[in-house]
């Protein structure tokens, strides 16, 4: 339902010079520099597909959900959804679609809860009895029962991103997008709305396209994830085959008396994070390899201490974008940053 | 369709009862302006007349134009400015709804609100304070309320304009300083059109902000000779016309351009 091919998103920044010299320069000339912010992206999703869309602060995500949703036109590149050009008929699109925004609202700030309900039902054109039974299951699934009457402004955080999302499902939408959905909620309110997302997803066969830091969310809710990174997708698998590749794999870090320089490069591992005397290493073949690579390193290099640990998924993206960030001058292949991955 | 645009009017009107202690500051607001505006024009004509127009005239003038500006719609500017600054704007965009139309709604429900809690009530006041005169005239009567419609209109499209301008500039203060001031000259909220000299008249004749309170005013006064009428109203059409058709062409290309900020 979701077709994406060669996408690309390019901004021109400004360039700002500072000063009050460089300030008046700035008033008569510009110069800019392209930053590409969606890079020759390709996926496609299927209805009823949950998908998570990972990548560090800056990686692009918004663009994409923007150039999907309509309100942003790509550079180039081919996408429709519903086999229509999002930009193009960006109000037929808006029908099918429900979004929810973390950092915004779609909530009338000064009204009770239930008018902005009341309003999307107008808007959507939704009918009397689809509007009723949506209302019924979520006033109970997503206790909005509670609050429904209070003004929005008086609501909490945990309670207004119930009702945002409720609202964005409302009208039955083929498709939901999910922009950190969960972001500054407390662990509760953060399963409860997954728990919700999970199941409209599951019952209704409704599309999820989520963007989030938090790792929990994605492995709770969706099958498969997209990483991206400065405008690059760099992996697209399910969530399972990138477990199962870490899962065999051990994070270890170690303490060095002095400083061993780059110069530590071995066999079955990979520098993953490196601080002076404290590196870490991700050993792909178990336990074993894990204790024989320390004993190894032992007799060429002092060392003071070693943490050993399982890698979950979340620290290795943690670590995935660091390597990243350093790589910047370094320019890695793309094969080059997926074997950091498998 | 229809239900849902009403639907949002109806909102946008609740909305401002949030608010309900702006309802007496404007009133008080409103009265003043109208005080300062029939005082000066009191030390002006004293009680002989100028170009045919006397004191009761200004007077009723003063409330109509000063009424006018409480329910024109070119701060709307300032909506688009907000939500574009703030990203909101994707929000809107997102909507299976024509924008442009979405905000002409919004306002109308700040306008219902303006004319039910300010407009009357200062009307009401003025009256009692100063003494009005009121059209007899049927076919002014009419004519009047179309200039009403004109006005709200024109305004709209105005303010919705800069606000498109500021797609480019993602600023719009200059832009509705500038818009302010031309309507406060041209609208005739300073000084009527009456006793503007001719090549001055001529400019603010040829603007469209005389419909955004001179020309509803001098119609309710019935100083427009009456088969001008229709000349001015078709005038005024046209002018709505043309600034939906630029806003339209202004739309198309902002949407292309348009950065979302934040996120």
């Amino acid at each position: 339902m979701i077709y994406v091919e060669g996408l690309s998103k390019e901004y021109k920044q400004f360039n700002r010079a500072s000063g009050v010299i460089g300030t008046i320069k700035n008033l008569f000339s510009r110069e800019h520099t392209i930053v590409k912010a969606v890079d020759n992206i390709s996926f496609s999703i299927e209805q009823g597909e949950a998908i998570g869309y990972l990548g560090p602060n800056g990686a692009g995500k918004s663009t994409m959900i923007k150039m999907l949703t309509g309100i942003l036109v790509p550079t180039s590149g081919k996408v429709t959804v519903n086999h229509l050009v999002p930009h193009k008929s960006r109000q037929e699109i808006a029908k099918r679609i429900g979004i929810v925004f973390g950092q915004r609202s779609q909530l009338w700030w000064d009204l009770p809860v239930e008018d902005s309900f009341e309003l999307h039902r107008r808007i959507y054109n939704i009918q009397d009895k689809d509007y009723q039974k949506n209302m019924d299951i979520f006033l109970d699934l997503l206790n909005l029962k509670e609050f429904i009457t209070r003004p929005v402004r008086q609501l909490s955080l945990g309670q207004r991103m119930r009702a945002e999302i409720g609202l964005a499902l409302l009208h039955n939408p083929d498709i939901v997008f999910l922009d950190e959905p969960t972001i500054g909620l407390d662990v509760i309110a953060k399963d409860n709305i997954r728990n919700f997302i999970r199941q409209m997803n599951r019952e209704r066969k409704i599309s999820i396209f989520l963007t989030s830091h938090d790792m929990k969310d994605i492995e709770e809710i969706c099958g498969r994830m997209l990483i991206v990174n400065k405008g690059e997708l760099i992996y697209d698998g399910t969530v399972e085959q990138l477990k199962s590749n870490l899962s065999a794999s051990k994070i270890i870090t170690i303490e060095f008396v002095v400083d061993p320089g780059d110069a530590v490069v071995l066999e079955n591992a990979v520098l993953v994070n490196d601080s002076g005397i404290r590196k870490t290493f991700r050993i792909d073949k178990g336990l074993d390899s894990a204790i024989d690579f320390v004993q190894n390193l032992s007799k060429r290099y002092p060392i003071k201490d070693f943490v050993l640990q399982d890698s979950n998924i979340e620290d290795i993206i943690r670590m995935y974008y660091r390597s990243l960030e350093k790589d910047n001058s370094t320019q890695m292949t793309k094969q080059e940053k997926l074997s950091v991955i498998y | 369709m229809m239900r849902s645009y009403s639907e949002i009017t109806k909102k946008a009107f609740f909305r401002n009862t949030a608010y309900r202690s702006e309802v007496w500051l404007r009133i008080f607001g409103n009265i003043s302006i109208v005080f300062i505006q029939v005082s000066i024009w009191t030390a002006l004509l004293g009680t002989g007349s100028l170009n045919g127009i006397n004191i009761e005239t200004m007077i009723t003038y003063s409330l109509i134009n000063t009424s006018v500006s409480m329910i024109l719609m070119n701060k709307v500017i300032y909506v688009v400015d907000d939500k574009l600054k703030t990203g909101n704007i994707t929000l809107d965009l997102l909507k299976p709804i024509n924008y442009p139309l979405l905000l002409f709604w919004d306002q109308l429900g700040n306008v219902i609100f303006q004319v039910i809690f300010t407009v009357v009530p200062t009307i009401l006041i003025t009256w009692f304070l100063f003494g009005l005169t009121f059209p007899t005239n049927p076919y002014f009567i009419v004519a009047f309320i179309i200039s009403l419609f004109l006005a709200l209109v024109i305004s709209f499209l105005i303010g919705y304009l800069v606000a498109l301008v500021s797609f480019w500039f993602l600023t719009t203060f200059a832009l509705d300083w500038m818009v302010t001031a031309l309507i406060t000259v041209f609208s005739g909220s300073f000084l009527p059109l009456w006793f503007f000299s001719d090549g001055w008249k001529f400019v603010a004749e040829m603007l469209p902000f005389q419909f955004l309170g001179f020309i509803p005013a001098a119609i309710y006064m019935e100083k427009i000779n009456i088969d001008e009428i229709v000349w001015i109203i078709g005038k005024g059409t046209m002018w709505a016309l043309m600034l939906w058709f630029v806003a339209q062409l202004l739309w198309w290309r902002a949407i292309r351009r348009l950065v979302i900020q934040g996120g």
